[in-house]
């Protein structure tokens, strides 16, 4: 466990307080600087939480466990990264299209980022923010789902 | 595990190795409660580490703790000179 091997370390509901209030904090810091790449920090720190409960095979099960502590209702199965950010980024700063648009880019970022890159890195090495989304949509979202249903599809 | 998490933990498995009931407590059960209470108090998150494993580091607030400390210290000991 300690050289870094899959950890068996339950997650209080402490800890997951502790890690929302975290990102928490990091929105704020968003908030308060001027620096425009100050969100890199914010969506590392949710991306990073993301991966690591998708790596234990938990992210939808705690993504609803933050929703609920948060007192969020979701009838629907949660996306994780849309989860976290519906608990920890201000509501009141932030709209429905934003959050869905860094959902797509932290999904698109856990399936083509390699380990080592910084995500900050990562996603201005393929555009930026809002070219990441669309890429998404390209290769994984409806984009992809409706193109794959056409006659003229190959597959 | 981070070199502040690993000093932490160490510490904490010598006084559970020092105060032990007759019972040797494995130094992975240690780091494990040692972990566990670090992360419920926001000092310490896990992450999946560049060769994809799930490791632990300590969280920014816990750094920024540690640096204050340091600082403070470095301030007492000029003013001592």
């Amino acid at each position: 466990m300690h050289n870094g091997e899959a950890t068996t370390i339950p997650l209080s509901t402490e800890a997951m307080r502790a890690n929302l209030l975290r990102l928490e904090r990091e929105w704020e810091m968003v908030q308060e600087s001027r620096d425009r790449d100050a969100i890199y920090g914010y969506l590392t720190a949710v991306f990073e939480l993301v991966v690591c409960w998708a790596k234990e095979g938990k992210a939808v099960r705690r993504a609803c466990r933050a929703l609920y502590l948060r007192r969020h209702n979701s009838e629907r199965e949660p996306e994780p990264f849309a989860a976290l950010i519906l608990c920890t980024a201000d509501r009141g700063k932030l709209d429905d299209r934003m959050s869905s648009k860094w959902s797509r880019v932290l999904r698109y970022a856990a399936e083509f980022k390699d380990l080592d890159e910084p995500l900050r890195d990562f996603i201005k090495r393929k555009g930026g923010i809002n070219k990441c989304a669309s890429r998404f949509a390209r290769r994984l979202g409806r984009g992809r789902q409706r193109r794959d249903c056409s006659p003229h599809s190959t597959r | 595990m981070d070199k502040i998490l690993q000093e932490i933990a160490d510490e904490a498995y010598e006084v559970a190795r020092l105060r032990r009931n007759g019972v040797q407590p494995t130094r992975d059960r240690v780091f494990a409660e040692v972990l566990a209470e670090l992360e419920a108090n926001g000092d310490a998150m896990r992450f999946v580490n560049s060769k994809g494993r799930i490791a632990w580091k300590a969280t920014p607030r816990l750094r920024d703790y540690l640096k204050d400390l340091e600082l403070e210290a470095e301030e007492d000991l000029e003013d001592e000179f």
